[in-house]
């Protein structure tokens, strides 16, 4: 229903930088998620399109029309917080009917709307209880009815799981992106947990220190990260990062005493510029663990020794401490035993491999491109 | 000997502040009740205290309420003075504090800041600085500000003249500015516990600062407003300093500005003629009209509080 779109957005509170140059579009329909650390200004961002705060420089579009100086009621949104915000002295009804009873409507009007909407999301039997008589999960629906009971254009919710126990998360999930996409809504849904906004998200912005790193559909931010805070901060375990030397006759990366070649789609750029300090970054489930053998010719790869082996049931974590001190951590099949100290080899998926510049710790074609390298 | 090593230490903590409640308060009113049923004057305790004249003091007062013309002014006054007093106590308060919670925090602290000035005065200097507000000549700043504007060409005796209406608005003013601050800082801070996001949601949804006062905060606080109201009640009906300095230094209508607990003190302590018999059963009735009150505003705590169960058993 609604596009909306941030333009060179800033917002700063006195000295703080909470968003800074903020550019975004989110389109129609379209789920997104805002996802950073704590503090990274995602509420702030959620907040400047709500119009609970004004930005201090830039504009913001819902489709075509400019909303910037537009205060929160006029610009027909739905909002759900943290905290739920439900009114403790309400009973559910009149929680839900509350927005309505504002804009004044009549009351077989607000009586019809609030028992479609309290079917919609399963709590029709809950109306005539006070919030502190529902669970956790039960209030969280009741905030989102309040959010959608005006039919609004948009949908902004804060991290509205993160007060629900993790198997209720995981449930709630489910079904509030399967309502996104049966009200065909749009949505900006702000988290700090990754595999929240990886299961739920159309495209995912990640944002640090009011920064926009990337925007992106789950699948390109956690396989083709711009920098290695986005590599780092998706995924569980997070991706691998490796101190590497350039070997620029050879084409191959040295770590510690392991050499290994540089994933191939490197080998051009590596060659084109003078650059000798890399990290080498990998997912843990794009590399494999092999014990080492005496006296087996070594395929090329990275050696170390079992520092923990951490079974999950299907697989098993194997945290491995490389000879310069640096730790990684990779998948391997349950099959495979492990020992602490362990000497083994991993070899990886080059294919996927990525290089990041040291300085400036961006991916390096990125790194290139911008001119920014060490 | 855990049980009385437990008695021991909760007596060594309690003691302290038993010893002060016997002191400072059950003892002067079973003192109080006392005397009341003896025909005590003029502190001749000696001559006065053995004897006993069952209720002739409660009698008086009977017959007082009934024929006596001065008392019932007396009664008329504290009525009036309590309801009018009370009304802008816990109103003005609530105003305060809600026009300060929207307003940004800097300005809204030093705003508060200035309302507790009455209440940090000392007393007399306080009344001494609305002595001079009030003063029925041309020196009364009052007076002056409208002689100058033009509003009036003589002075108006507001404490002496206008009866009855000119003694009571400088008395319910005057302790009505006092109280405020009280329902003040309690309003502000509970509001202050008031989490954001209710009344950002509400802002979302169009709500004006005037419907998220009437229908989230002020529902959310109503436990704290009867609790202000009990109070500044009880301590209505038993404060009478300011009035007591105004009234002796001739702004404030004798007849039309002594409240019952003032009554009470004047029996008691002032000049001429004292009745401590007389004034001791006035007080033990005052505080049975208090205690009364505040027994029934807590059973309605009580009840409502009832009414909204916790979750859970306990
Ligand atoms: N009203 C405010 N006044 C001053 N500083 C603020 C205000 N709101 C946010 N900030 C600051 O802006 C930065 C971003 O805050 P924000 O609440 O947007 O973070 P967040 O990403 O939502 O964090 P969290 O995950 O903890 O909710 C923080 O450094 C915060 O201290
Ligand atoms: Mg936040």
């Amino acid at each position: 229903m609604v596009t909306v779109r941030l333009e060179n957005v800033t917002k700063r509170f006195g000295k703080v930088v909470a968003v800074d140059n903020a550019n975004l579009e989110i389109k129609d329909k379209e789920f997104m998620a805002l996802l950073g650390p704590s503090g990274s200004g995602k509420s702030t961002l959620l907040y400047l399109i709500a119009g609970i705060y004004k930005p201090t420089q830039g504009r913001i579009y819902f489709d075509d029309m400019d909303v910037t100086e537009l205060p929160p009621k006029e610009r027909n949104i739905g909002l759900v917080f943290q905290n739920w915000a439900l009114y403790p002295h309400m009973k559910v009804f009149d929680n839900i009917a509350f927005p309505l009873e504002l804009k004044k409507e009549s009351k077989e009007e607000i009586k019809k709307k609030v028992t479609e909407v309290a079917k919609m999301l399963k709590i029709d039997h809950l109306l005539e209880r006070y919030p502190y008589q529902l669970s956790g999960g039960q209030q969280q629906r009741v905030a989102i009815a309040r959010a959608l009971v005006k039919e609004p254009g948009v949908l902004l919710l804060d991290e509205p799981l993160s007060n629900l126990d993790a198997l209720l998360r995981m449930n709630v999930r489910a079904e509030l992106k399967r309502l996104q996409k049966e009200l065909g809504i749009t949505a900006i849904y702000v988290t700090h947990d990754q595999a929240e906004a990886l299961a739920m998200a159309d495209k995912i912005a990640v944002i640090r220190e009011g920064e926009i790193l990337q925007v992106g559909t789950p699948d390109d931010v956690y396989a083709k990260p711009w920098c290695k805070f986005v590599g780092g901060f998706l995924g569980n375990p997070p991706m691998n990062f490796v101190e590497s030397t350039v070997i620029r006759e050879s084409g191959e990366l040295l770590i510690g005493e392991s050499r290994i070649p540089a994933p191939p789609k490197y080998a051009e750029l590596l060659k084109k510029f003078d650059v000798s300090k890399v990290l080498l970054g990998f997912r843990p489930h794009d590399a494999e663990v092999i014990e080492l053998k005496p006296n087996m010719p070594d395929p090329p790869m990275l050696v170390g020794e079992v520092f923990a082996a951490e079974p999950l049931g299907r697989e098993t974590i194997v945290t491995v401490v490389l000879d310069d001190e640096t730790y990684v951590k990779v998948f391997a099949s349950k099959e495979q035993k492990f020992d602490v100290r362990d000497k083994v080899g991993i070899v990886l998926d080059l294919e996927k491999a990525l290089l990041f510049d040291k300085k400036t710790e961006l991916v390096l074609e990125r790194a290139f491109e911008k001119k920014e390298f060490s | 000997m855990k049980k009385y090593s437990n008695l021991f230490q909760l007596s060594f903590f309690l003691t302290p502040a038993l010893v002060i409640i016997i002191v400072f308060y059950l003892l002067p009113l079973v003192l109080t009740v006392y005397m009341s049923f003896t025909p005590i004057r003029n502190w001749n305790t000696e001559r006065y205290l053995s004897q006993f004249i069952g209720s002739y003091n409660y009698y008086r007062i009977y017959h007082m309420v009934k024929y006596d013309p001065i008392f019932r002014q007396v009664m008329i006054n504290t009525i009036i003075f309590v309801l009018i007093t009370l009304i802008v106590n816990v109103f003005g308060g609530l105003l305060i504090s809600l026009a300060t919670y929207f307003i940004n925090e800097k300005s809204s602290s030093t705003l508060r800041l200035v309302w507790l000035l009455p209440r940090m005065s000392p007393i007399a200097v306080y009344s001494l600085v609305w002595y001079y507000f009030f003063h029925g000549s041309e020196i009364g700043t009052l007076n002056s500000l409208l002689l100058k504007l033009g509003i009036i060409d003589k002075p108006i005796v507001l404490g002496q003249g206008v009866i009855p209406w000119g003694p009571w608005s400088i008395i319910v003013f005057i302790n009505g500015l006092v109280g405020v601050s009280f329902g003040m800082i309690v309003f502000s801070s509970a509001l202050s516990h008031i989490p954001r996001e209710l009344v950002i949601a509400a802002r979302v949804d169009g709500a004006t600062n005037w419907s998220i006062s009437r229908k989230i905060l002020i529902p959310m606080i109503r436990w704290h407003i009867l609790y202000v109201f009990t109070w500044q009640l009880l301590s209505l009906i038993t404060s009478y300093a300011h009035t007591f300095l105004l009234i002796e230094w001739g702004l404030v209508n004798r007849d039309y500005g002594t409240t019952l607990s003032l009554y009470v003190f004047l029996t008691a302590f002032g000049r001429g003629e004292q009745d401590q018999g007389l004034a001791a059963a006035a007080a033990t009735i005052l505080a049975i009209i208090g205690t009364v009150l505040g027994f029934l505003t807590l059973k309605i705590l009580k009840f409502e509080r009832m009414i909204a169960k916790p979750r859970g058993d306990i």
